[in-house]
């Protein structure tokens, strides 16, 4: 079965990383296959992503989308080495011709967007939102914030499920959305729609009430009962962050 | 502990009082049951004790409240939350996290609890609660009687003086329900709680001998409850399932994520038949009437709807055959009027508009919603729109009704209405298949009882003969009273 793009529980060493450290990560290699635009780098980062997935349990061919993200990081490649045409030519027949800079360009291209692509797919798969949400308002985020995203969390499966059985009640009772005039198209997409903003708005007072109840907002500042342990793997992580964050600036300094 | 003086209370754009001339003095420690019809204002009732009802509405109110020593009009929410705990309806709206221990430790957080006392507060919430074993779970993998046991631990956590339940097993299975009921009664024998239980199911916890308190239909307090729910009506007889059928199902079997869902179900329906089917939360119930449906793909089985082949329907031609009304009345209005959603299937199905209109007048005449047929739906009772759901899918003449938990939150006049409704429509021919927790209900209505235990079919005989082998099965909470 394909992975979902959600989170999947592990115990592999990149899940058990400290979620802020990841996401650290996450910021740093994304920045840095946009700063060195040579594909040398992004290869190097993608080939690692490549491999880091079976690493934490899953199969490359097990990502949702996989197949069309190859395809599409693919085209990238293609089109910049059929278009590119400037620069010293390294094949040529009648008008086509492919130069070396159309082939780093379409290689770096094509691995920047697998790269931005699988790091994210990679952070999502490996880090529990409500573990990020915590350890961000334990870093200083606004808890206000902060629980706006957790509750975000809980509703978005209580909607898909809502959804679903609204729209079979529609089907049950003749409701077609096929050879419709957009009219009706319409009226049957706000039919949709109602039964489903009344039922928000009833989560949303059940939830208010409950949070109020238990004296949400009372203080500007609250106390965590978990607090993530830093370990002596975030450490070497964060080490290894700050060296490869400070090599990227002296290299940038010393190519001027 | 709680003392209401001459207090009535008006929701903004009302024009009459949801809760009039209340008073009610219920002492430390006491054990009160509410009970009364949908829409009376037993809730509206626990929101003005909690305190919510004056800091979310803007509707007006006389006469005074006080429960311990606070005044709920007055104080700030988070003053009265040290003292009164409010357990809602449905537990899923009202989590505000994603794990079992961050849950508890919520509304101690908040208070800035210090980490050392969260520790022990939620280590004796989960155990009052009976959920030790489900502390390092995910919300989301829970069962409905798992979810309300940490909804119940998240407010007792706080230990509050007082602590009211909002109809807490109305989403709850026989024996999920009977588990929460045992949680509260156990709470209210071994600590000095003062506990009020909004409810209509009365038979489980009147064993506990609780002051019995019933709501007027408008709005009041009467002083003497009325006397045990009696139905004044004749079930259908016993039709044995022989003969043509309405509906053949043979070798269900339906599996997801993995999880095998339905096995190998097989069972026929005849005119004249009342069905109850019943099983535990998960067991296959929904998973059983939307197949019939064809509104999820079987894996294995044949299903034959008036001797044809279910495939053989697109859903219009299965819609006008079967009706199902879902479990949310909210989830199945879609119409803008009364009127017009009493006859959107027949208009969708493209029926003699002289033959559907008559019935829908019919319909909504008899269901006491002829006076509204201009309203929006949604400005109904919850008992109204209920019986709307049912007139939208009966002014189609279905042969066959599949209806799932229809009696959620329904008060004895409304239930007993719809029973008689459904008993006269099954005497016409037709056959109903109903998912329903209330054994008073089925037991005396029903002339079949369908048992599945995961998945799979674990009885299927008349009603008497169920109930039986049902205790034989060792299943009581679906018994009447929990026994024969």
């Amino acid at each position: 079965m394909k992975a979902r793009l959600a989170y999947q529980a592990g115990s592999s060493l990149i899940h058990r990383l400290h979620p802020l450290i990841k996401m650290a990560w996450l910021i740093l290699l994304t920045g840095l296959v946009f700063l060195f635009q040579g594909p040398g780098f992004s290869l190097v980062v993608a080939v690692a992503l490549l491999v880091s997935f079976p690493l934490i349990g899953k199969k490359l061919t097990e990502l949702r989308g996989f197949r069309i993200l190859l395809l599409t990081a693919g085209l990238i490649c293609v089109l910049q080495i059929v278009f590119m045409n400037s620069g010293e030519v390294m094949l040529q027949s009648g008008a086509w011709r492919i130069t070396r800079e159309g082939l780093a360009r379409g290689l770096y291209l094509g691995a920047r967007f697998l790269d931005v692509i699988l790091l994210s797919y990679l952070f999502v798969l490996t880090t529990s939102p409500g573990e990020l949400a915590y350890a961000l308002m334990q870093a200083g985020l606004s808890y206000r914030f902060g629980f706006t995203f957790v509750t975000a969390l809980r509703m978005i499966p209580l909607f898909e499920e809502e959804a679903m059985i609204v729209y079979r009640a529609q089907q049950v009772r003749g409701v077609s959305y096929q050879k419709k005039s957009p009219a009706e198209f319409w009226r049957n997409i706000q039919a949709f729609l109602l039964p489903l903003l009344i039922s928000a708005m009833s989560k949303v007072e059940a939830l208010s009430i409950s949070m109020e109840g238990r004296c949400y907002g009372r203080y500007k500042t609250r106390t965590f009962y978990k607090v993530r342990e830093t370990t002596r793997i975030d450490w070497l992580a964060g080490v290894a962050l700050a060296l490869v964050g400070a090599a990227a600036v002296m290299i940038k300094i010393w190519e001027g | 502990m709680i003392r209401i003086n001459d207090f009535s209370y008006r929701y903004r754009g009302s024009n009459v009082d949801t809760l009039q001339n209340i008073n009610l003095e219920i002492n430390k420690g006491e054990f009160v049951l509410l009970t009364g019809p949908s829409g009376c204002g037993k809730s509206t009732l626990a929101l003005a004790l909690a305190g919510f009802l004056f800091s979310q509405s803007e509707g007006v109110y006389q006469g005074v409240i006080t429960i311990a020593g606070l005044d709920p009009g007055q104080e700030p929410i988070y003053q009265l939350a040290d003292q009164v705990g409010l357990v809602q309806q449905n537990p899923e709206n009202q989590f505000c996290t994603l794990m079992v221990e961050d849950e508890i430790a919520f509304g101690l957080e908040n208070r800035r609890i210090p980490r050392e006392e969260i520790e022990q507060r939620l280590t004796w919430s989960l155990e009052a609660a009976s959920a030790s074993h489900l502390r390092d779970r995910e919300l989301i993998s829970l069962s409905g009687g798992e979810k309300q046991k940490i909804a119940l631990a998240a407010i007792l956590a706080a230990r509050p003086r007082v602590i009211i339940f909002d109809e807490p097993t109305s989403n709850l299975d026989p024996p999920a329900t009977g588990e929460i009921f045992d949680i509260i009664l156990d709470l209210q024998r071994t600590t000095s709680l003062t506990v009020l239980v909004i409810e209509h199911k009365l038979d489980f916890l009147n064993r506990a001998g609780p002051r019995l308190i019933e709501m007027s239909p408008d709005g009041s307090i009467l002083l003497n409850p009325s006397e045990k729910e009696e139905l004044d009506f004749s079930p259908p007889e016993y039709k044995p399932a022989v003969g043509s059928s309405l509906l053949e199902v043979d070798d269900l079997t339906l599996a997801y994520d993995g999880r095998t869902v339905l096995s190998d179900v097989g069972f026929n329906l005849v005119p004249g038949e009342l069905v109850s089917l019943l099983g535990g939360n998960g067991s296959g119930k929904s998973s059983l009437l939307l197949s019939v449906m064809n509104l999820i793909r079987r894996d294995r089985g044949l299903i034959r709807v008036l001797g044809q082949d279910l495939d053989q329907y697109d859903s219009k031609s299965l819609g006008r055959i079967i009706g199902l009304v879902f479990q949310n009345p909210d989830h199945q209005i879609f119409a803008g009027s009364v009127w017009e959603e009493a006859v959107m299937a027949p208009k969708n199905f493209q029926l003699d508009p002289d033959d559907y209109q008559d019935r829908a007048n019919f319909l909504l005449g008899k269901m006491g919603l002829g006076g509204r047929i201009d309203d929006h739906p949604y400005r109904l009772s919850y008992g109204e729109k209920r019986r709307l759901n049912l007139v939208s899918v009966l002014t189609s003449q279905p042969r066959i009704l599949l209806l799932d938990e229809i009696f959620i939150g329904q008060d004895k006049k409304n239930a007993h209405f719809l029973l008689q409704l459904l008993i006269d429509y099954v005497e016409e021919g037709n056959a109903v298949v109903m998912v329903n927790h209330n054994p008073f209900y089925y037991s005396r209505v029903c002339t079949r009882l369908m048992f599945l235990k995961d998945g799979g079919l674990a009885l299927d005989q008349p009603m008497r003969e169920g109930l039986i082998a049902l205790r034989d099965l060792g299943q009581t909470a679906y018994l009447p009273g929990g026994e024969l």
